[in-house]
């Protein structure tokens, strides 16, 4: 079983839907590794003992500093996100999407493991993407190795991107590899649940650890919030485990009553991200509180 | 129910392949080909989107059978193409900022519109939650008059000295801050206020790219009186990403919108917009609505849903050809004034 209650990082990196402000002001105040885990101390203060990292510019030091600490800290459990897609648009708008491609494969040098390996694929033009798309998810995942991982997630702007298409094999493979390879769950970041439910029905994958938006105003929840109650309703845990994001919408929903909408639903697992010991202490109690009765 | 619409995207970069995932989604539409010169991009799209996919839209414009085109290619290829696509007798969605030639924009709006085509230009501001609504407030008078705004953008997408690689190192092919970026604060401008009788004051600067602007500023001026500025930069490494804000005063009030939201100050409340005296704050998370799939942004989704409505009830589009067109003047005429700033600030 995944845990309840996971520790996010949107709050590190400057991200905030509803304010560029407070986005800059968190991002100077957490410049300071220190203060990263000044919060990540409250966190496992409070209880919470999972962590989800996404594989950013500061995630490397970030987990040697886990790696270092490991045993001075509680266990952990990892649950981290790949890629960074700032990376990637980036690259893409510098170079355009071969040359980023390039670039992201031979970022270690020609004369690395997957720079040969790239550069003969690139050469005869015949290279096989399940095992580029292999290759890319190791080279992320160097960053959280010797941790304790449980769940790998896709990020939302490639799950979607791929839903889309409406083909299995990516699905399929990725989901794979990481059982294989990590001997951890697959997990598919998602802005649109129900769809990516259905499809992963269809095609028969399963045990699988969806995240996406679920709050009680039924923001970035596409098509709509009456769908995706009725797929989580209906959704038995042994198949898919539902992990919700963005519960609070950016701060548009206060949490006590944002977290009662979330605790009567059939989900397994909330991610948050927040910054004072105080916001919290509150928010596991909000969860923990009224959530345990599934 | 209608037969699908069978669409053909040429060009599959990553606006591309955005477009693709999104309209395949779509309950009406099938996408049947594509056409990209890269056989890297061709032989992943084939696999796992199950397309045809040519080298050259020639190609994919022969083997026919198509009812419409998305068109993601560098925009100095898309007068030659969508001339093509228009003797094909075919609706066209294009990528902004659409061609390089204002002549050429609105020859081909006249082309297709005298068809009967259904046109469109990827202008995707004016199908975004905060600037729609922003739009609809001014058109309904909340502001009263209106008569100063300032549109901005800033990103971080060129924070290195620049090698000269790639299709945007080049005005000719359409690279650079002013096509790619200051289009959008200008199509924005003139889908909020139509568009600026006068262009005055502007500068081109170089940052950090070798041929092309990072920054660009102007000031637009109208016979009614108004008046606005236009500053956009992407080569400020203070934003994690794009960030795009106008501000409009008008003699009744003033409005602030983003990405995040909507900032209304009103004088006196407006009871008809449930708008209070003083402050009024609408955040995105009120204004959004969800849409059917959700990939980038909601604007992305409701751009290519309405193309898709546009042809089946053959209607206008909410950016048309002709639109793309007014924008296309009014960066010509940045580039004059500037050309004319340059050579008094030598003199």
């Amino acid at each position: 079983m995944i845990d309840r209650v996971v520790f996010g990082d949107n709050q590190f990196f400057g991200i905030n839907h509803m304010s560029q402000d407070k986005a800059s002001e968190q991002a100077k105040r957490f410049a300071d590794l220190d203060r990263i885990f000044e919060v990540y101390g409250y966190a496992f203060e409070a209880g919470i003992r999972a962590v989800m990292l996404n594989s950013n510019d500061r995630a490397l030091a970030i987990c040697d500093r886990f790696r270092a600490m490991k045993s001075q800290l509680p266990p952990i459990a990892w649950y981290p996100s790949i890629p960074y897609p700032h990376k990637y648009a980036g690259l893409v708008a510098e170079k355009g999407m071969v040359g980023a491609l390039q670039g992201l494969l031979f970022a270690d040098g020609a004369g690395s493991a997957l720079g040969k390996i790239a550069q003969g694929a690139m050469a005869t033009l015949s290279f096989d993407a399940v095992r580029l798309m292999r290759m890319l998810v190791d080279q992320e995942m160097t960053i959280f190795r010797g941790l304790d991982v449980r769940v790998v997630f896709l990020q939302n702007i490639i799950v979607d991107l791929m839903l889309g298409f409406e083909t299995p094999a990516p699905f399929i493979e990725y989901c794979s590899h990481i059982r294989k390879r990590y001997g951890a769950k697959p997990g598919l970041i998602t802005q649109n649940l129900p769809l990516l439910h259905r499809r992963l029905v269809e095609w028969g994958i399963k045990d699988v650890v969806i995240c996406s938006s679920i709050n009680k105003i039924g923001y970035l929840m596409s098509p709509d919030r009456a769908s995706y109650e009725a797929v989580i309703a209906q959704n038995h845990p042994a198949d898919y485990q539902f992990m919700a994001m963005s519960t609070l919408a950016s701060g548009a929903i206060p949490p006590t009553e944002a977290y009662a909408y979330i605790n009567q639903l059939n989900i397994q697992s909330i991610v948050f991200g927040a910054s004072s010991r105080a916001n919290i202490e509150k928010t596991v109690a909000s969860i923990t509180g009224g959530g345990e009765a599934q | 129910m209608n037969a699908p619409l069978k669409i053909g995207i040429i060009g599959s970069g990553r606006m591309g392949i955005t477009h693709h995932s999104i309209i395949n989604t779509h309950p009406d539409v099938r996408v049947v080909a594509t056409a990209d010169p890269s056989m890297v991009i061709n032989k992943l799209l084939a696999k796992y989107a199950g397309v045809r996919t040519h080298r050259t839209y020639e190609a994919l414009l022969r083997e026919g059978g198509l009812d419409a085109v998305l068109l993601c290619t560098p925009p100095a290829a898309n007068h030659a193409i969508l001339t093509a696509v228009r003797q094909h007798g075919l609706h066209a969605f294009v990528e902004k900022p659409f061609v390089l030639s204002a002549t050429q924009g609105r020859e081909l709006a006249a082309s297709f519109s005298g068809a009967g085509l259904v046109n469109q230009v990827g202008y995707v501001n004016r199908f975004n939650d905060v600037f729609f609504q922003l739009r609809t407030l001014v058109s309904e008078g909340v502001f009263g008059r209106v008569h100063q705004f300032r549109s901005e953008m800033y990103s971080p997408t060129i924070v290195r000295q620049q090698k000269g690689e790639g299709w945007r190192a080049s005005h000719a092919n359409g690279g650079g801050a002013i096509y790619e970026m200051a289009s959008h604060a200008i199509d924005l401008i003139n889908f909020l206020f139509g568009k600026p009788d006068l262009v005055k004051g502007s500068s081109l600067t170089r940052v950090f790219s070798e041929n092309v602007e990072d920054i660009v500023t102007s000031t637009f001026l109208y016979k009614t009186g108004l008046s606005g500025l236009l500053y956009t930069n992407w080569s400020d490494a203070s934003y994690r990403k794009p960030a795009n804000r106008i501000e409009v005063y008008g003699e009744r009030g003033k409005a602030i919108a983003d990405q995040h939201g909507l900032k209304i100050h009103l004088p006196e409340a407006n009871e008809a917009h449930g708008l209070a005296a003083g402050w009024n704050q609408r955040s995105i998370t009120d204004l959004s609505t969800p849409v059917p799939f959700y990939l980038r942004g909601n604007e992305f989704t409701r751009q290519l849903y309405d193309f898709v409505d546009a042809i089946r009830m053959n209607r206008n589009t909410r950016c048309t050809f002709s639109d793309a067109a007014a924008t296309l003047e009014i960066v010509e005429a940045i580039f004059a004034d500037w050309q004319n700033n340059k050579s008094e600030l030598v003199a």
